[in-house]
């Protein structure tokens, strides 16, 4: 997939993820969140993701959703619209259930649209020339970005291998299903012994090679893939300001 | 000097108890003594535990020598201030094509290594762009190394070594987890590099078969050189490999059984052409020598089995 | 006392985009006492199928008999199969997890629930077998050699003394001898124990020598089934899906190209040297 959001530097998505998350933080009127609404549509359009894969991460948090808005309804002091023994239903309550419900929501799908159209590279090396600023006071920011992305590289490869693993012990007669909790945590030392230690082992193994192709930290090295700011990058900053001085001026004027 | 050397090289696994004390020490290279031509594509042979492995960890810095001298281009590689060079050099490839691609993307691991030596960018571009093509994976740039077989993540790493624009390459075992596909691509594309590239090659395998095309092979055991010579001159010393836990290929067996029970053919037969042209004419001429049809008899019977 | 495969279908992925079959109507019957090659190269469903074969994946249709009783029939006793039918998965030495060799041999049998007594002789029994020596039963499993915690491995599974064993390229990175030694000992538990072997191996010259039926997967289909003589004569077809015949197989055949009457099912190197030395001596 392709379009002008999976273009743009991660940077200016991570930033625009923050801002997103500011501006419904500040809303606190219908008017708002419409322009909240606005511009989220705006991005989802633009970002040619299929929608269902924006909705698909809102699935986990249903039950959070769920609790909060009851919460949030019933609990909220206020004009009583309706009463079922000590539960009292207020305006004030729906009203602040309402944008707590759309706060949640619009959360999980611009974080979504944030992490559907860039890589897991691209964010790494994002978050690491973001925050670079924290190499000053002594933070490895480098290192920290390193790890993530040799994380992301053998996730994949250790699930595989716990899967092979845990076959391996069931063709001896190992049985991981059955028997109380502390029968099931004994049951998983056949699976856990072997996974650590190949899991040491590819450590050493990729620390190896890793020196042997000259690594020697974040100092003096270069990079394959700089990131650069392009024009559509400070379109899309002008664009934040637009949209963080609209929502300000919501709060204002309607508020 | 060629481009490795050792020099009565000595390393030794030192195992302490908890305390520090020397529990055991276990002798894995023993006064080895070595020169390496550049451009030779060379074959290390020997059995698991021969200390074929320990000797190519010697010669780009991940161990020191315990005594004696490993040079690499010259360069002594106890010398600290080398230890960069020395490893752009003399590039590595390791057994498990898993545990030594660091990208979430081709095109990106072979990137790491230039990147590391702080090549400018667009420098890296092109010689990401030249280290692919000269292993044959462009196609797979974009791809995730988890996505592609034992022999493309090999070439991969290949490729990552590449990329450093060493003088030699260095490889510990690179077939060993692949199946026999995997294996011939890797071995190819190593050829491929020696000749094309002048790529010093220095390959460490128990596999005789990816062997018989090196221009030099070495052959240790017990961390020492026990043999040392061209694969001809190797191969015909079938008993002598197989003391040191090896074997030959198949066509080199059935050479040197038919020799050993009597049939004039030469030392060191390394391919099938060359048994062909030696057996077939003393074939022939027994099969035609023979005419009261004894032998097609006894060939009929044998297809009915 | 026999495996029956009947249309075994099995898919990657089902419902999805990517569905792919790993298995496409694979039957066959393997008898008590058979000494079975199973090639194919990566991906060709070999290691999919022998996983059918203890259960531990099942089929989305077809059926599987195991001594004539259906594997897949409500309440079966996976675990009583799963001993009978020893799994030896590739690279077996990574699941070792005892402090010492004996311990981990112990596993097994102290799974299917036997006395103390029973399941310390099986280890011992294990442990001879595949002649790892009685001063290293001790140790730790990580202290051996690669060769070494590859017996280990093996003997974990043989001492739940299973009537057929599959093992999944157990040679794969050894060397030369070390694949011999291995090899022999597999052969020699088919000749004394009559146990049934299934050899899942990348290696023609090696199922040449040792197997006495060879089974050849492609695409998850089964391509070929017979005696190595026969499967190999068909070394045109294997080269085409990306396998070869024994080296032997070429030598012959290049030899019967050239009008030397040699007969084409010879696979091995002894084979070959016999049938030469006979023509030549004649």
């Amino acid at each position: 997939m392709d379009s002008v959001l999976h273009r743009l530097d991660p940077r200016t998505k991570l930033f625009g993820t923050m801002v997103f998350i500011i501006s419904l933080f500040l809303s606190d009127s219908l008017a708002g969140y419409g322009v909240a609404t606005v511009f989220l549509i705006a991005a989802v359009r633009l970002s040619k993701v299929p929608f269902k894969f924006i909705v698909r991460g809102l699935k986990a948090i249903v039950a959070i959703l769920l609790i909060s808005v009851s919460f949030n309804m019933f609990l909220t002091p206020g004009r009583v619209l309706f009463q079922l023994g000590f539960l009292k239903l207020t305006w004030e309550g729906l009203r602040m259930a309402g944008f707590m419900a759309l706060r949640l929501i619009y959360l999980v799908i611009g974080s979504s649209i944030m992490t559907l159209t860039t890589t897991p590279n691209e964010l790494t090396d994002g978050l690491e020339k973001s925050l670079g600023f924290l190499n000053k006071v002594g933070m490895p920011v480098h290192e920290v970005a390193m790890m993530m992305s040799i994380a992301l590289r053998f996730i994949p490869i250790l699930v595989e291998e716990t899967d092979k693993i845990m076959k391996a012990q069931m063709a001896r007669g190992a049985d991981f299903e059955s028997g109380n909790l502390i029968q099931k945590a004994k049951s998983m030392v056949p699976l856990l012994v072997p996974l650590f230690i190949s899991a040491f082992r590819r450590a050493t193994d990729l620390a190896m090679a890793m020196e042997a192709r000259c690594y020697r930290g974040g100092a003096g090295r270069t990079k394959m893939k700089p990131l650069h700011y392009a024009g559509r990058d400070r379109v899309t900053y002008g664009v934040y300001a637009v949209y963080l001085a609209a929502i300000v001026a919501t709060r204002v004027l309607v508020g | 000097m060629g481009i490795i050397k050792a020099s009565r090289l000595i390393y030794d696994y030192i195992r302490r108890d908890e305390e520090e004390h020397i529990e055991e020490v276990s002798r894995a290279i023993d006064e080895l003594t070595l020169d390496i031509k550049k451009g030779d594509f060379v074959a290390i042979l020997g059995h698991n535990g021969s200390g074929k492995s320990t000797f190519a960890k010697q010669l780009n810095g991940i161990l020191l020598p315990t005594d004696g001298t490993v040079w690499i281009s010259g360069m002594d590689t106890r010398d600290d201030g080398h230890i960069w060079d020395i490893r752009k050099t003399a590039g590595m490839v390791f057994q498990n094509p898993d545990n030594q691609i660091i990208g979430n993307i081709v095109e990106e691991d072979v990137g790491f290594g230039p990147e590391n030596l702080g090549v400018p960018t667009d420098e890296i571009w092109r010689r990401v762009d030249e280290s692919l093509a000269a292993v044959g994976m462009t196609a797979y740039r974009l791809k995730s190394p988890n996505k592609l077989s034992g022999g493309q993540k090999q070439r991969v790493a290949i490729a990552g070594v590449m990329a450093m624009k060493p003088e030699c390459i260095i490889l510990d075992e690179p077939t060993a987890m692949l199946d026999p596909n995997g294996r011939k691509e890797v071995i190819a594309t190593l050829h491929d590099l020696n000749k094309k590239e002048g790529i010093t090659v220095l390959l460490i395998t128990h596999y005789m078969e990816e062997v018989t095309g090196a221009d030099r092979i070495i052959v240790m055991d017990d961390g020492r050189l026990v043999m040392d010579g061209t694969p001809k001159e190797i191969f015909s010393r079938v008993k002598e490999l197989k003391s040191y836990r090896l074997d030959v290929p198949q066509v080199t067996e059935l050479a040197w059984e038919l020799k050993e029970a009597g049939v004039p053919l030469p030392d060191g037969i390394l391919s099938r052409e060359e048994l062909m042209e030696k057996l077939l004419p003393l074939l022939k001429a027994a099969v035609s020598g023979n005419k009261n049809g004894e032998v097609a008899e006894e060939c009929r019977s044998g297809q009915n089995i | 006392m026999s495996i029956r495969a009947e249309h075994l279908n099995y898919l990657y992925g089902a419902g999805t985009v990517y569905e792919q079959y790993a298995l496409k109507d694979v039957s066959f019957e393997i008898s008590d006492g058979e000494f079975v090659g199973l090639i194919g190269h990566t991906g060709s469903g070999k290691s999919t199928l022998i996983q059918h074969l203890n259960g531990l994946l099942r089929a989305a249709s077809g059926a599987l008999y195991y001594n004539g009783e259906n594997i897949y029939q409500e309440g079966y006793d996976m675990k009583a199969l799963r001993s009978k039918v020893g799994l030896v998965f590739q690279y077996p030495e990574h699941q070792l997890f005892e402090v010492d060799v004996f311990s981990d041999v112990c596993f097994g049998p102290k799974n299917q629930g036997l006395s103390r007594e029973d399941v310390e002789q099986r280890a011992r029994e294990a442990l001879t077998q595949v002649g790892l020596p009685e001063r290293l039963w001790s140790q730790s499993p990580f202290e051996l050699s690669g060769g070494q915690k590859r017996r280990v491995a093996i003997a974990g599974v043989l001492a739940m003394r299973p009537e057929v064993l599959i093992l999944d390229e157990p040679t794969a990175g050894l060397d030369p001898k070390g694949r011999d030694e291995i090899l022999d000992e597999i052969s020699a538990l088919h000749r004394d124990r009559h146990m049934t072997i299934i050899l899942v191996s990348h290696s023609m010259e090696d199922v040449a020598r040792y197997a006495d039926r060879l089974m050849v997967m492609n695409q998850g289909e089964k391509l070929f089934d017979g005696p190595p003589k026969a499967v190999f004569r068909h070394y045109k077809e294997l080269e085409r899906i990306g396998l070869a015949a024994p080296q032997i197989t070429y030598i012959v055949q290049e030899l019967r190209e050239n009008g030397v009457p040699i007969s084409d099912d010879i696979t091995t190197v002894e084979e070959a040297k016999q049938a030469i030395l006979k023509l030549l001596h004649s």
